[in-house]
């Protein structure tokens, strides 16, 4: 019997080699397509035995290792979001895809997040882990190699610090199961309580953990891990990016969790709590605090709009990472509540500018402005987009930020506070940004013919639309799963209403008012009287009459105050740092080759003499 | 339902008569300041009538449009959270945070509708105007945290609740702090100097609001009336003890009474601004950013530790 969650998992990979075998244009897209859809129907079917408690459960046997795959209820959260906004970036895919080669590694990466979710021990987990960043690493190669190998050394960097805190792991425990690892590691917490001897001293829990954390940090972009990111999501298939930044850096979000899940008990008995935080949980929320102001700050000054969703998306990371650190049912909640949310909006951000680079062939803010008219329904779209990112009530963005700054504020820790608030203003500032260089002011007189979206990519956008307006207004449909998900009834309230405890926030009641409130304004407005349209060359200059010759619009460095208020910070640089460190090798290796490895057949046969020398010496 | 909505009605006629009070009253103050007589306190709404009336209107697109009619549906929005006095229509979900993103994203609208116009002012306004914010975010998210820590709830009406009993918040050395730092972001907020950057008058030409005339420049008096409303009431209700009157056994005459003493308060606050305002020059943003980088965030950031201990 083929089993149901290997199809989950394979499906998009069967997929991929199928159409990248077959190359016929049309049939490749339906064959993408579906199986990106397959599994999101295998999860929708799923999904309510899963959330009724029972574990879906299947073990492979290979080569001596046996795999178990699991699809619990964490799992399946993640899962489905990679089913979504999968299927979304696809549908973008079809209308952006240059080649076959492109199918089979978009759909290679999407095996790998399912694979990631829905393993069950450490050693599946790595694999997929593997496939999915081998899968994206291709889908950036393709584009610009520069980019891909930083993200690659990256990469590597992370997989091997996973590998051997695993193999640590392994050679304690003797199993690769979550099930066995979660027991020795608790265990380990209630003899270290007690005074025992435990598997694991403290030294190896901090390496394991650090190993641990620069692993999932590099691929969810924590700074200062997140330098492969910008070039990454920049120089690929902008539809793919929906899926890179919306799922792909999910899996490290999962990490993060993996690691309360598996040593959450015996790190908290180990390194005590910080405040209300667990101590080892602050490390990782401080980092994510950075994050959240160096990406945004980062996304403002950005000229390049992909660049500045691929700053976005590390800032809205940090979020979910200061969630996951305070360590609380409800901060933990709060930030699977963030990752749905930020990968509805950031999934629908980059199906946006898929469909802006793919109608204009422009990438630069200088080049673009005035496309609201159109590209209406791409605009629509990214009103919705900008709201929910934003935080604007009742979309999704709003619900979960708020859930997440009061989970924080509540556990009294004012830093972290501070940090969440000056994120939000700063989403505010790049996306502006962005609102006023693409869609409004003058029009560039080669973007007059340019036309919609491409009716995939609008299937795509619509359908993350939707769901960033329904979860918004009814924020306890995610709650309630959520509550699932940990097991406790830490968001309580209606599915219009989330309930803290200490806070309360109605959605239903917010739209409702402000439709209201519109309303009102509505009725003032036109009982005035009527109005007349005018073009943008028709508005206040100064008593100078201009045409469409003059620049109306600020194209670059819109930023520019805050460019000159930040110039100090913004000469620390960590990309620069690593270049630097990078550069630093090679000259190293240069000095080697040039008195060491000379190439000089004499010299090679004194070393040989020396290293004989020194072994007669030694005895050997 | 037919109570609420009266209640509704009541609280958005209110606010924006005493709106239009406060925008008469900077107005007079300034002018006494500069020794001069001043407009009658009821002008702003003679202004306000003669913009909406006005028989030519002139407009940019949907968005334009739009964004001014948001603005305002934003506002009342806010407005119904808020506690006032006695009368609240939503004060059970008046949550800090949401009130704080709710006073803020009327400027979403304006700034939508301002940048569609594609007015070099406007987009150098709006740049502006979002800088200030970003500058202002980081005092302002303190002195919440504060208050948040301080009472242990978000609920705006069960910090006014508990004022009643402990005294008003800034009696309280973390919550004064956290109030300094507000008051001095309220500047910002009101967009009086030294903080008018974003508008500028003679500088950028009112930056963000230099293509509004008629009766989009009517419906953004009436927003500007309602959130100058808001914001003081919102600041009399957190920190200066709000007020909650019972005295009296009749329901009305302890609601006029709270109505008073929450006048009192907010004309209070307006009047500091006010002086701020009438005695000091305009900053650039940078500047701006780095004032409030510094003395507003160290001291709110103090106070929000102090309130965590």
């Amino acid at each position: 019997m083929i089993n149901e969650l290997m199809i989950i998992i394979f499906a998009p990979l069967i997929a991929g080699v199928i159409a990248w075998a077959l190359d016929i244009k049309g049939v490749r897209e339906a064959i993408g397509v579906i199986g990106a859809a397959v599994p999101l129907a295998y999860l929708v079917k799923l999904y309510p035995t899963v959330m009724g408690g029972e574990l879906i459960q299947y073990n492979v046997t290979f080569a001596g290792f046996t795999f178990n795959f699991t699809l619990a209820p964490m799992g399946m959260i993640f899962a489905m979001i990679a089913g979504v906004v999968g299927l979304a970036a696809v549908l973008g895919i079809v209308s952006t895809a240059r080649s076959s080669y492109e199918w089979l590694f978009a759909l290679m990466s999407l095996t790998g997040v399912f694979g990631i979710f829905l393993s069950y021990d450490l050693l599946g987990f790595f694999i997929f882990w593997e496939i999915m960043t081998f899968g994206s690493f291709m889908m950036v190669l393709k584009y610009n190699r520069k980019a891909s190998l930083k993200y690659f050394v990256l990469s590597v960097i992370g997989a091997y610090a996973m590998l051997v805190a695993i193999g640590i792991i392994y050679a304690k425990v003797g199993s690769f199961s979550f099930v066995e690892v979660y027991r020795a590691f608790s265990q380990d917490a209630a003899l270290g309580m007690v005074g025992g001897a435990t598997v694991f001293s403290r030294s190896e829990i901090a390496l394991i953990f650090g190993l641990f954390l620069v692993a999932f940090g590099v691929k969810a972009g924590t700074f200062p891990l997140h330098v492969w990111a910008p070039d990454a999501y920049t120089e690929t298939n902008q539809s793919y990016t929906a899926m890179f930044s919306g799922v792909l850096s999910k899996t490290g979000v999962y990490g993060f969790i993996l690691i309360y899940m598996l040593m959450g008990y015996r790190l908290m008995a180990e390194f005590g709590a910080f405040r209300s935080a667990p101590a080892f949980g602050y490390i990782i929320a401080f980092l994510g605090g950075l994050t959240i102001i160096v990406g945004g700050l980062l996304a403002a000054l950005q000229e390049d709009i992909r660049k500045l969703f691929a700053y976005s998306s590390i800032s809205q990371i940090g979020y979910i990472l200061v969630g996951i650190g305070v360590g609380t049912a409800l901060s933990i909640e709060a930030a699977i509540f963030h990752a749905i949310s930020h990968a509805l909006f950031k999934g629908l951000f980059f199906l946006i500018v898929a469909t802006i680079v793919y109608r204009t062939g422009k990438t630069t803010f200088a080049d673009m402005g005035g496309l609201a008219e159109k590209m209406p329904f791409t605009f629509a779209m990214a009103f919705v987009a900008i709201l929910s990112l934003a935080g604007i009530p009742p979309l999704v963005g709003f619900a979960s930020k708020w859930v997440l700054f009061e989970a924080v504020i509540s556990q009294n820790l004012p830093i972290l506070g501070g940090m969440v608030f000056f994120g939000s203003a700063i989403g505010f500032v790049y996306l502006i940004r962005f609102t006023y260089a693409v869609w409004f002011g003058q029009r560039p007189t080669d973007l007059d013919d340019t036309k919609d979206a491409p009716l995939p990519l609008a299937i795509g956008m619509a359908i993350l639309a939707l769901l960033n307006v329904v979860f918004g207004v009814a924020p306890g449909l995610v709650a309630r799963e959520l509550n699932k998900v940990i097991g406790e009834e830490a968001i309580t309230g209606t599915i219009w209403e989330l309930n803290l405890g200490f806070g309360r926030y109605n959605a239903l009641a917010i739209l409702i008012y402000l439709i209201v409130g519109i309303v009102i304004a509505g009725i003032i407005y036109f009982l005035g009287a009527k109005v007349r349209k005018v073009p943008v060359t028709d508005t206040y200059q100064s008593g100078n009459p201009v045409t469409m010759e003059y620049n109306l619009t600020i194209r670059r460095n819109f930023f520019l105050p805050l460019k000159e208020a930040l110039a100090f910070w913004l000469r620390i640089s960590f990309d620069k740092l690593y270049r630097d460190i990078g550069s630093w090798v090679e000259d190293l290796a240069e000095v080697l080759r040039n008195y060491v490895y000379n190439g000089n057949a004499q010299s090679y046969a004194w070393y040989l003499a020396i290293v004989l020398v020194i072994l007669a010496i030694w005895g050997v | 339902m037919m109570e609420t909505a009266l209640k509704a009605l009541f609280i958005l006629l209110y606010a924006t008569f005493v709106g239009f009070m406060f925008m008469g009253i900077i107005r007079i103050v300034t002018a006494r300041i500069h020794r001069r007589v001043g407009p009658p306190i009821y002008q702003p709404i003679l202004d306000t009538i003669k913009l909406l009336s006005k028989k030519s209107n002139i407009t940019h697109g949907v968005i334009y449009d739009f964004g001014v009619l948001y603005a305002l549906g934003a506002t009342i929005l806010a407005i119904m959270f808020i506690p006032l006095g006695n009368i609240g229509v939503l004060r059970a979900y008046g949550d800090l945070i949401l009130i704080t993103f709710l006073l803020e994203i009327p400027m979403l609208g304006i700034m939508f509708a301002a940048m569609s116009s594609g007015n070099p002012y406007a987009g150098i306004g709006a740049q502006r105007a979002l800088l200030t914010m970003l500058a202002i975010q980081v005092p302002l998210g303190f002195a919440i945290v504060a208050l948040a820590e301080f009472y242990g709830t978000f609920s705006t009406y069960e910090i006014v609740m508990a004022q009643q009993v402990s005294g008003w918040s800034i009696a309280h050395l973390p919550l004064l702090l956290a109030a300094i730092a507000y008051d001095l972001v309220l500047q910002a907020m009101f967009g009086k100097e030294p903080f008018d950057i974003m508008i500028a008058p003679g500088e950028i030409s009112l930056g963000p609001m230099v293509e509004f005339g008629g009766k989009h420049m009517g419906i953004l008096q009436i927003q500007h009336a309602i959130a100058l409303f808001a914001e003081t009431l919102f600041f009399s209700n957190i920190f200066l003890g709000g007020a909650v009157v019972t005295t009296f056994a009749s329901p009305v005459l302890n609601t006029i009474a709270s109505l008073a003493i929450l006048l009192v308060k907010q004309i209070a606050v307006l009047l500091v601004a006010t002086f701020m305002g009438a005695i000091f020059p305009r900053f650039t943003i940078d500047q701006a950013a780095k004032f409030y980088w510094k003395w507003p965030t160290i001291i709110a950031a103090l106070g929000a530790i102090l309130a965590s201990l």
